[in-house]
């Protein structure tokens, strides 16, 4: 995942990282993909084993490293694969969601959502929604690492 | 200070002379005086002529029980004095399998709050040579005189807000308990955090976190941390750059603080080691109110049995982002 990518010879592109659970959300993008439904370009989607995989620390690195938004999408309560991972990470993430507001990210930047493996829909409009909401918020700068920073500038 | 000191003093050291001459525990984990009088530092007593040193006064502030990792290395059991917060410590600890219960005594201190010696120097208006306590006022004496203060203005801020004064676990209680004390502004930097618009907090934060020499004193401190590997000396994959960046500080900061979720007992050790004054405890504080709002009222430390809320969880758990 490069900052480079943010930044085209067509203007500013949003970056979004989609963290999506291999069993619910991840089968709703093939879905998705399999309905011939679009959603944007800007999603870059990075399969997980389970929501309640997701590493904090995952999402921060991201910011660093160029993203614009983080949208981490799992199996809805209940429905887990493993039975427990999210409603574990209910918990977790909505802990890390208002920290990570608390250090002054916007609420937009950093979303879940409950995608199951039948709502290819589901899938393309929340893609379609996030990408909206960020594009209208603009480019992230915070966090973002100052060496990526200057490598975005080259381009 | 002198009589009434003297006296506690003389308490504590009696409770554990016994103890630690008779072989009961091979170490004693306490207090003795620093290099000034404002100061005390931790105190590895084993023999006679270190119980001699010891100190419990105003100044005690050190929370001993996070030095129990290291020193159960060595000692098969430890004698430690215990404060409201190092009892809570103690218990996080244990909670984390980190100690063995049967390895340690405790002596249990009900503590009437530390005393900050900059305040003592705001309010004596000087470097302040010497202090006496009475009855909830502290005179300070300076060169030209003396200054008198209610010692609820002198506290430390880790001990204006708290809540259990008194050991939560103990072997053996040396005072009479303070009881619970009630705390009302707990929670109000972070509700003043709250109120302001993303791009200031951002500001806010950016601008305290710019500090920070990334000397994990805050971490050495604490007794949530006690992974044996942190992330931040992790190599593969090296989660905590080296350089000196702001976002490298945002990492590490709120990574630390989210390491405490539900399992930070409120201490302030963190800030109170801090070199460059961080205020760490409104990040940990963010995170016990959001819990306690989310997930019903936990207090770390308290009672070992009770799970920690985010090693738990209920199927209507509320979330904080949308779950339509």
């Amino acid at each position: 995942m490069s900052a480079a990518l943010n930044e085209t010879a067509g203007g500013w592109e949003p970056l979004i990282v989609s963290f999506c659970c291999n069993w619910c959300s991840y089968a709703g993008g093939d879905l998705a993909g399999t309905s011939r439904m679009s959603y944007p370009v800007n999603v870059k989607v990075i399969r997980v084993p389970c929501s309640g995989r997701m590493n904090p620390m995952f999402v921060l690195r991201a910011f660093q490293r160029g993203a614009d938004g983080v949208l981490v999408a799992g199996c809805h309560p209940g429905d887990c694969h493993y039975t427990s991972g999210n409603y574990q990470s209910r918990r977790r993430l909505s802990a890390f969601k208002r920290l990570v507001e608390f250090a002054g990210f916007e609420p937009e930047r950093f979303e879940v959502r409950w995608i199951s493996s039948s709502e290819g829909d589901k899938f393309a409009e929340e893609m379609t929604s996030i990408t909206e909401k960020i594009k209208a918020l603009g480019p992230n700068r915070k966090m973002r690492d100052a060496r990526w920073q200057s490598v975005t500038s080259k381009v | 200070m002198a009589e009434r000191n003297v006296e506690s003093v003389n308490k504590v050291r009696e409770a554990v002379s016994q103890d630690l001459l008779g072989g009961r525990i091979d170490l004693l984990l306490g207090w003795e005086k620093g290099h000034y009088w404002w100061q005390s530092r931790p105190l590895f007593a084993r023999s006679e002529a270190d119980l001699e040193k010891l100190a419990w006064d105003s100044f005690c502030a050190v929370n001993l029980s996070r030095y129990l990792l290291e020193e159960l290395k060595d000692h098969d059991k430890v004698g430690v004095l215990v404060k409201g917060c190092d009892a809570r410590a103690f218990n996080r600890l244990l909670q984390d399998n980190m100690v063995r219960r049967e390895q340690v005594i405790l002596y249990g201190l009900p503590c009437p709050g530390m005393l900050d010696y900059n305040r003592l120097v705001e309010k004596a208006g000087g470097a302040p040579l010497e202090i006496t306590e009475e009855n909830g006022r502290v005179i300070i004496k300076v060169g030209s005189g003396e200054q008198e203060a209610q010692r609820d203005d002198l506290l430390l801020d880790k001990c204006k807000d708290c809540r259990y004064p008194d050991p939560a676990v103990y072997d053996q209680l040396l005072f009479s308990p303070q009881g619970e004390k009630e705390v009302t502004e707990r929670f109000k930097t972070v509700e003043e955090l709250e109120e302001m618009s993303a791009e200031e907090r951002f500001g806010y934060w950016e601008k305290e976190l710019s500090r920070c020499l990334r000397c994990y004193a805050c971490r050495q401190a604490c007794p949530f941390c006690s992974c044996r590997e942190c992330f931040v000396e992790q190599e593969n994959p090296r989660w905590q750059g080296r350089a000196y960046q702001p976002s490298e500080n945002f990492m590490f900061h709120l990574v630390r603080a989210y390491h405490g979720t539900g399992r930070c007992i409120d201490c302030g050790e963190c800030e109170r080691s801090c070199p460059v004054d961080i205020p760490l405890q409104e990040l940990n504080r963010k995170l016990i109110k959001d819990i306690n709002e989310l997930y019903g009222d936990y207090e770390a430390g308290l009672d070992p049995e009770q799970e920690p809320p985010l090693l738990t969880y209920r199927p209507d758990d509320p979330a904080a982002f949308s779950e339509k």
